[in-house]
């Protein structure tokens, strides 16, 4: 075997059982590792129908196939399950250290099933795993917790810990599971499947190292792209004050060509995710007051204030994940902030300054870095959240909410000191947050009053924050792929710098000067870029990829070279491709086993420009969702009408083959 | 000679085929392509471009089969 391990461990923790099963060489061969070895392990073994907080769920840390053969941007791992939130297939995935970690204690994935009666966590070491007591942790927060159980380990090496943290533990479904002391695994409600298996932690300290049929070859792909990325650098007279200039500039062109996704390098290099905070301001990428409002609204005497200038001014350093050669990621100091509270956080994602900026119409950048640490560490995903608090003050400003429910807050349009208070009752389901600690088509459920119409998700997932009515593709993922809301997926501008028609037969080709207008319109070739996107993004999950990586273009991140020298295969780009297709259409047969109908993860209609915006850049702008979906599953070999995979598609999978029964 | 170009979404493409690939005369300079494409002038100064992914200036000549990238943000995470 060759990249990968070739077994998982699996822990029972209703009966404390610990062994471990070896995984055949064509299950990697056909589904890879990653997500593709997720889906094959949780359809098996989960029962159809199953409680996903109850004891039957799976809950998996799989890390990816090409992780520790020497591959740069391959660091990622995915936490797999059930999700409590969409009642379908879950998976988040998260960089940081985890991901080789698991690979270094000799498994690909470790897989979780039954419930601990008292809290536990599981050590790994290369003696062997073991359920060791939680108690003393349990109830702290992620970061907390990480160090007391970073301390109990008493080996030379630093362990790797995955960890909850209290909204996990109180079950939130809209938290997720944290590593290297406030990166997350968000979506999906990850969290609370490992919360109601009471499990507070993973703690991993191996030693094995990883084979490659051909490591000189990784080894050079490896340079390639390392030299590319080192020498892609802007000038350092380039301020964050270009960007919405830049922004502006880019929303006047009525068409687009085929781009080098090597040039966005420098902004992920220079600020990480944050250079989105102003960039997607005047293009509309950004989502404001709740999807329903634009750049006219959070205008530039707000969004001045997420310049991501004035974030990385506090950047004491700069870090890598496993196997990262951009680095967008770093350390801020918040001790002033805070008065004290912390010293430190994570530099915010793009995802949490908008899902706490512009979509709340909240311009207090030191709100933004005290909320990003408390979610952090409470294990709470940002996104969600930030959704959910938009409801909840879009259900205020309209009489739905008054003070009487929201316990004497004042839930208005960016009121920061309000957004910090409700977020920590969220964290504490302390009254009105527990209405709104599971995400907002829970806190549906529980308001009424007509409140869905403020409710922003696909399928029951809160989206990521960038907009399908300015990229319709990535309205088209929000809605099309088996977890609905993920902004991760596929997008027309992804597609534009990933370049798969160079290798992919049947990908078509972005020609120079196509009409933006086409994007607009559900089309055959609009479907098999979709279809294309889903397809490599697989790959990606498979093979522990981070998505920086994979919109580079496939021109420079070689995928399909790279899985050829870690594995030998010698597989065709194509071939790769029919392995994604293989691994969606299994996670989409999981859906459609869980009674789930795919129509029903249609994104929220204001999402979709249904009425359309009256001003700013998205104006007008209505996306065919419907007929953009149908011609998406379509393409995919599925029902065009129910978005089923077919039994044709099925049998020339082989996944009648794989799995054990196909309903 | 015939250069690639990646025009990124501040440029004009009416200069390149579908392809985007362009024909330059022998001796034709990094900056006659970003003028055939119209970048405009800030991100030009900025020197917001590459050629075969390593820093290059306005009067850096080409040759045939070079690549030239401009910048182009992408939002992803």
């Amino acid at each position: 075997m060759k990249g990968y391990m070739g077994k998982v461990l699996l822990v029972d923790l209703t009966t404390k059982e610990i062994v471990e099963q070896k995984i055949e060489d064509e299950i990697y061969e056909k589904l890879l590792s990653g997500v593709g070895l997720g889906a094959y392990m949780l359809y098996n073994n989960i029962p159809k129908g199953a409680d996903p907080l109850g004891p039957d769920n799976m809950l998996g840390f799989v890390s990816g196939l090409l992780t520790g053969t020497g591959s740069v941007m391959t660091g990622r791992w995915m936490a797999v399950c059930k999700s409590p939130i969409t009642g379908g297939w879950g998976d988040a995935n998260c960089g940081g250290t985890l991901s080789p970690a698991i690979k270094q204690c000799g498994y690909d994935g470790i897989f979780f099933k039954g419930i601990s009666e008292k809290p536990v966590y599981l050590y790994v070491d290369s003696t062997g795993a073991e359920l060791r007591d939680a108690a003393h942790v349990w109830g702290k927060d992620a970061v907390e917790a990480e160090e007391t159980l970073g301390k109990e380990s008493t080996g030379r090496k630093r362990p790797a810990i995955a960890v909850i943290g209290q909204a996990a533990e109180k079950l939130s479904l809209i938290s997720g599971i944290v590593n290297d002391k406030g990166r997350i695994a968000a979506r999906s409600g990850v969290g609370a499947v490992m919360g109601s298996k009471r499990l507070k932690a993973v703690v991993l300290v191996g030693s094995q190292s990883v084979k490659s049929d051909n490591p000189e070859a990784v080894k050079a792909l490896s340079k390639e792209y390392s030299a590319k990325v080192k020498n892609a650098n802007l000038p350092g007279i380039v301020k964050g004050n270009l960007l919405p200039i830049m922004s502006s500039l880019m929303s006047k062109g009525k068409t687009y060509s085929a781009g080098d996704g090597m040039m966005s390098a420098p902004m992920m290099k220079k600020w990480g995710t944050i250079f989105t905070n102003t960039f997607g301001m005047p293009n509309g990428d950004a989502p404001v007051k709740n999807w329903g409002g634009s750049v006219v609204d959070y205008n530039k005497s707000y969004y001045k204030n997420v310049n991501p200038d004035k974030i990385i001014k506090r950047e004491e350093k700069k870090y890598y994940c496993y196997s990262c050669v951009i680095g967008c990621g770093g350390v801020c100091d918040i001790k002033d902030i805070t008065k004290g509270e912390f010293t430190h956080t994570h530099k915010p994602e793009y995802e949490t300054v908008n899902a706490f900026g512009a979509l709340l119409m909240n311009k207090d950048l030191d709100s933004i870095f005290y909320i990003n640490e408390i979610l952090n560490r409470a294990g709470m995903d940002s996104i969600s959240a930030g959704n959910t608090v938009a409801y909840a003050i879009e259900c205020y400003e309209n009489g739905i909410l008054t003070k009487a429910d929201t316990d004497g807050l004042e839930l208005t349009w960016g009121n920061a000191d309000a957004i910090v208070k409700l977020i920590k009752k969220m964290i504490a389901r302390e009254g009105i947050g527990d209405v709104l600690a599971d995400g907002v088509k829970q806190a549906v459920k529980r308001i009424g009053r007509g409140s869905d119409k403020y409710a922003m998700h696909a399928g029951g997932q809160e989206p990521g924050m960038h907009d399908g009515r300015m990229d319709p593709m990535m309205g088209l993922h929000f809605s099309a792929d088996p977890t609905p809301g993920r902004h991760t997926i596929g997008s027309d501008t992804y597609y534009n710098y990933m370049q798969l028609w160079q290798y992919v037969s049947w990908a078509p080709k972005v020609k120079s000067r196509t009409p933006k207008a086409e994007q607009y319109i559900a089309s055959e070739e609009g479907a098999l870029k979709s279809v294309a996107g889903s397809c490599y993004k697989q790959l990606i999950d498979g093979i522990g990829g981070c998505i920086f990586a994979m919109i580079t273009g496939a021109q420079h991140f070689r995928v399909f070279d790279y899985l050829n020298a870690a594995t030998g295969w010698n597989k065709t780009p194509d071939e790769y491709m029919e392995i994604g297709r293989r691994m969606q259409t299994l996670r989409q047969m999981f859906n459609i086993r869980e009674g789930i109908e795919p129509v029903s993860f249609k994104l929220h209609d204001r999402l979709a420009g249904v009425p359309p915006l009256k001003e700013g850049p998205n104006a007008g702008k209505t996306l065919p969702i419907l007929d953009m979906m149908k011609g998406h599953w379509r393409a995919f070999g599925w029902d065009g009408d129910t978005g089923a995979p077919t039994s044709e598609t099925i049998t020339k999978l082989q996944l009648d083959k794989l799995i054990k029964e196909v309903v | 000679m015939r250069v690639k170009v990646y025009p990124g979404p501040f440029c004009s493409a009416d200069a390149l085929d579908e392809d985007g690939f362009i024909e330059l005369q022998e001796g034709a300079t990094v900056g006659d392509v970003l003028k055939a494409v119209k970048l405009p002038l800030p991100l030009k100064l900025m020197g917001l471009y590459m050629v075969n992914y390593k820093k290059a200036k306005q009067d850096t000549r080409l040759k045939d089969g070079d690549i030239i990238s401009i910048i182009g943000p992408m939002a992803g995470g």
